[in-house]
């Protein structure tokens, strides 16, 4: 089996002194829609910012392409690995073209600013995020959902192959969490490699190609939806008691978490 | 597309435009600071001694008395304000300034050092509150570390330390003599009276270094508003970046603070100006512009003086910074109660 551009080796993460993970192990295979869930404090998060090279592990270590992402050039790795935080902060009264033009900065040098190359790509991401009509608006005018696409449209206008997305459905309401997926899966779709923290176990059931559940900071299962998401995994994840049927509008596995018997009537 | 190009562009103009007004502006102030003073010179005779034809009297004046501390003035200025800048962007505070976090107080420490210790010439008082201001720089960064940097972490430690420093301040002012204590007093006043080209000399270098570090760190400082994870995301050198702002920003205010002592206000207001004249977009070229607008055109009102006194310039910046802050309280207020 050939690795994946991003893989952990026998890596433990953490804050200070605290770890999350350890020993921890993990291949993100090339091309795929990976998401990676499990209870709060699972470590998924943690695992994310390890992937994006904003915590580094104590021991082991973080391969992008097969070399240590830390002994690389910072805006290197920016040019192949894009992050979308959890909460980033747009700053007061910037305008949407000006924050996605703020993700053309690994490209660019003191003497080399603004290219017709740059306009081209912000244009670009702007209409792959259909947020092209909003260009000149101010991105706190903006809905969440809006906004999140600005947020992403920045992420593309890096022009990386690898997209990290941190909970990008945390904050918004059903449509525009769907919205945003939908984007997601698009993009996977063009050719890029994905990899998002998610907290709904549906949603990253129907989106994603790959998933990774982990829980106490160590990796339970692994694979595709179809192979992994089953009541017995739920349950141990989880500590959910529930049924799998098939979604009816995409055939994925869907949770059907199990009524408390003293609730069945 | 159209409608992008127009939006940055139309941004990238106000910018411009407004950094070519500013650099107007100062210009006719300093034009006119040249000429008056307590012998009027006016427009065509300071000109003809700017141009070596004048008198020698008029060019006496002019080259050895105006000129140093006028340019003394303007490097002082665009050092704070380019400071203020640099403090603001690292603590995405408005309250991030040199003032606010210590430094100024350290200077000051080691000036009153320099002043009981020594026979306080304006070199050595200088050199000393260069040092003390570049020590608490370093202490701050010592007691932040590792840490992020905005919102109220280092705002706080900063209002520590400055406290601290008040104190040890206040400790000193009572060891010294009645001379001492006099000179002690007006260097906190801050002045630019009887600055010479040397001084002139020494804050231009520091002015002239630091404006190079910004122009390498802009971007990142850019990038780094949107939040450290989003720089990392970006390619930034977090911590390089804002080790690097950080020591920036403490030389200069080292540098502007041991020649015209502590002039209040300045790095506080210079890049709140600067943000409001050009939105958005952050400006470091604007905010020291506008820091040796103040300073040049508080040393003018500090020249003409109350009556035939002459007040020492950091009153002036005082009174006006002290102003502009409550009006920007005012204005957010209003600003509040309307959202």
């Amino acid at each position: 089996m050939t690795a994946g551009p991003l893989v952990v080796e026998n890596a433990t993460i953490g804050y200070g002194r605290v770890a999350i993970c350890e020993g921890l192990s993990v291949d993100i295979p090339e091309g795929e829609f990976t998401v990676i869930l499990g209870p709060n404090a699972c470590g998924k998060s943690t695992l994310l910012k390890a992937l994006a090279r904003m915590l580094k592990p104590s021991a082991g270590r973080v391969l992008l392409d097969g070399k240590d992402i830390h002994s690389q050039p910072t805006r290197a790795v920016a040019r192949r690995l894009g992050l979308l935080p959890q909460s980033p902060i747009a700053p007061d009264g910037i305008t949407v073209a000006d924050l996605v033009a703020r993700g053309r900065y690994p490209h660019q040098g003191i003497l080399k600013q603004w290219s017709a190359e740059d306009e081209r790509v912000v244009a670009e991401a702007m209409a792959a995020t259909d947020i092209s009509e909003l260009a000149s608006r101010g991105v706190d005018e903006l809905s969440g959902g809006q906004r999140q696409r600005v947020w992403i449209a920045m992420v593309l206008a890096q022009q990386t192959p690898l997209l990290l997305l941190d909970e990008p459905t945390t904050f918004l309401d059903i449509t525009h969490q769907i919205e945003v997926l939908d984007l997601c899966a698009k993009l996977h779709r063009e050719g890029r490699t994905l990899v998002a923290v998610l907290h709904d176990l549906n949603q990253a059931a129907r989106y994603a190609t790959h998933l990774i559940a982990m829980r106490d900071g160590e990796v339970v299962a692994e694979g595709a939806p179809a192979d992994i998401v089953t009541a017995d995994t739920v349950r141990q994840v989880f500590d959910l008691p529930c049924r799998i049927i098939d979604d009816p509008e995409t055939g994925t596995p869907l949770v059907i978490p199990k009524a408390l018997a003293s609730a069945r009537l | 597309m159209i409608r992008l190009r127009g939006g940055s562009i139309r941004l990238r103009h106000r910018t411009i435009a407004a950094i070519t007004g500013a650099l107007a502006v100062l210009v006719a102030v300093a034009l006119w600071s040249a000429g008056t003073g307590s012998t009027a010179l006016g427009l065509d005779r300071t000109w003809a001694a700017l141009l070596d034809e004048g008198t020698k009297g008029d060019e006496f004046i002019l080259w050895d008395l105006r000129l140093p501390r006028l340019t003394t003035g303007l490097a002082v200025g665009a050092c704070m304000g380019l400071s203020g800048a640099l403090f603001q962007n690292l603590t995405r505070n408005p309250l991030g300034s040199p003032d606010i976090l210590g430094l100024t107080q350290g200077a000051t420490s080691g000036a009153l050092v320099a002043i009981i210790l020594t026979d306080a010439s304006l070199q050595l008082t200088a050199g000393f509150a260069a040092l003390g201001a570049l020590a608490t720089g370093l202490v701050i960064w010592a007691l932040t570390r590792g840490g992020d940097p905005s919102g109220y972490r280092l705002v706080l430690v900063g209002i520590g330390v400055a406290a601290i420093l008040a104190g040890v301040n206040g400790y000193l002012l009572t060891r010294t003599n009645t001379v001492d204590a006099f000179r002690a007093v007006h260097w906190l006043t801050g002045d630019l009276s009887g600055r010479d080209w040397g001084q002139a000399k020494t804050v231009a270098i520091v002015l002239a270094a630091g404006i190079v570090v910004v122009a390498f760190l802009s971007r990142g400082l850019d990038a780094l508003r949107l939040g450290e994870a989003s720089a990392t995301g970006l390619g930034v050198h977090v911590t390089g970046t804002r080790v690097t702002a950080l020591v920036a920003a403490s030389v200069l205010t080292a540098g502007a603070v041991s020649v015209a002592g502590p002039l209040a206000f300045v790095a506080l207001a210079a890049p709140h100006i600067a943000a409001r004249l050009t939105g958005s977009t952050r400006s470091f070229m604007l905010s020291a512009i506008i820091g040796a607008l103040i300073v040049t055109g508080a040393d003018m009102i500090a020249v003409a003086g109350v009556g035939d006194r002459q007040l020492p310039t950091g009153v002036v910046t005082g009174v006006v910074g002290g102003l502009y802050l409550v009006w920007l309280l005012i204005a957010q207020r209003k600003k509040e109660v309307m959202s």
